[in-house]
């Protein structure tokens, strides 16, 4: 578990709970993506940390730093829990992934690259984010997916990936997932950050969670 | 009749979780553990009646765990309590020899179910 304790606003109970929360929900959209892929996916032990929005990009590139590049999906989400969810696949990954879809592979389709990211990131995202909301009893909306099919690692703060993620005096709370296509080379990062917006509404709800057991 | 139950999950709150589910008109002797090493190592010591147990822990992961209880008596009692509920994910723990599996969040309906189950497969 790494959960910061240095945020006012969270208690570590909370953190806790939304850990398990997060946990439950990425459970979810694996299981929506193995169904179409007939590859299991490997889960790790999700992190919550919170922190100041501006800790949030440097925080994902040093989680990220092993690679020179990313491909980044990006979905905005709103609702009484709204923020961002960013899916980070190494640049490399790009042809693995389509062999998600086709065994045989395609040659160099850029076209395809992209429709097969943003294919992962729609059913990841959308899975994981919506039963997050579900288990807080909230339903949210989504922006269209955004696709960055390369990303410098190195330019990461520079690239704005989402407006979301500025604001130097603003609180936010970084879920984050790693995964593993079993067989394939292929790993991804989840980040959901859920915006000051969410705070108070978020608390309530992780507590009405508990109270329902 | 399952008396002694072991919870084994990284997360304090999964573990709550499912005290709270637990019928409250049994007295059951609960232990807790949270990763899968310890899991084994409690399991060892206090020979449960029944396992719940996760799959996505550090340190032992929930298949590491479950094929070490397995080896340590084949007729322990283990259920797969786990968010992964992926079709590939449930064959590879009941080949490991899990008993039940239930997916995350659980219910007190859910818990009293698969207790019922459990206790069959516990008296054989």
């Amino acid at each position: 578990m790494n959960i910061s304790p240095s945020v006012h606003t969270f208690s570590r109970d909370e953190a806790a709970i939304l850990q398990e929360v997060m946990n439950i929900a990425f459970g979810k959209a694996s299981a929506d993506l193995a169904r179409v892929i007939d590859i299991r996916i490997e889960l790790s032990v999700p992190q919550v940390e919170l922190m100041t929005a501006d800790g949030l990009l440097p925080r994902i590139k040093e989680e990220t730093k092993v690679y020179d590049a990313l491909s980044i999906i990006e979905q905005n989400f709103w609702g009484k829990f709204s923020g961002s969810a960013l899916l980070a696949f190494p640049s490399t990954a790009k042809k693995g992934l389509i062999t998600l879809f086709d065994e045989e592979g395609e040659e160099d389709s850029p076209l395809l690259e992209k429709e097969t990211l943003l294919e992962v990131g729609n059913i990841l995202i959308g899975a994981c984010v919506g039963k997050v909301a579900e288990l807080l009893g909230d339903m949210v909306s989504f922006s269209p997916p955004r696709l960055n099919p390369h990303v410098v690692i190195n330019n990461l703060a520079q690239e704005a990936v989402s407006q979301q993620l500025d604001g130097a005096d603003k609180t936010a709370v970084l879920m984050k997932t790693v995964f593993h296509f079993e067989d394939k080379d292929i790993s991804g990062f989840l980040f959901l950050v859920a915006n000051q917006d969410s705070m108070a509404w978020l608390q309530t709800a992780l507590n009405n969670f508990m109270a329902k057991f | 009749m399952i008396k002694k139950i072991l919870i084994v999950d990284d997360s304090p709150v999964a573990r709550a979780i499912v005290k709270k589910c637990l019928p409250k008109d049994h007295d059951f002797e609960l232990s807790e553990a949270g990763d899968g090493q310890e899991g084994v190592q409690k399991f060892k010591e206090v020979r449960p009646d029944l396992t719940m147990l996760d799959l996505t822990m550090p340190v032992m992961d929930g298949f590491g765990a479950l094929a070490a209880i397995k080896k340590e008596d084949r007729k322990a009692v283990v259920m797969v309590l786990s968010s992964d509920i992926q079709k590939k994910t449930v064959a590879k723990v009941m080949d490991l020899g899990a008993d039940l599996v239930l997916p995350k969040p659980p219910s007190a309906e859910s818990i009293q179910e698969a207790l019922t189950k459990a206790a069959r497969i516990l008296e054989g």
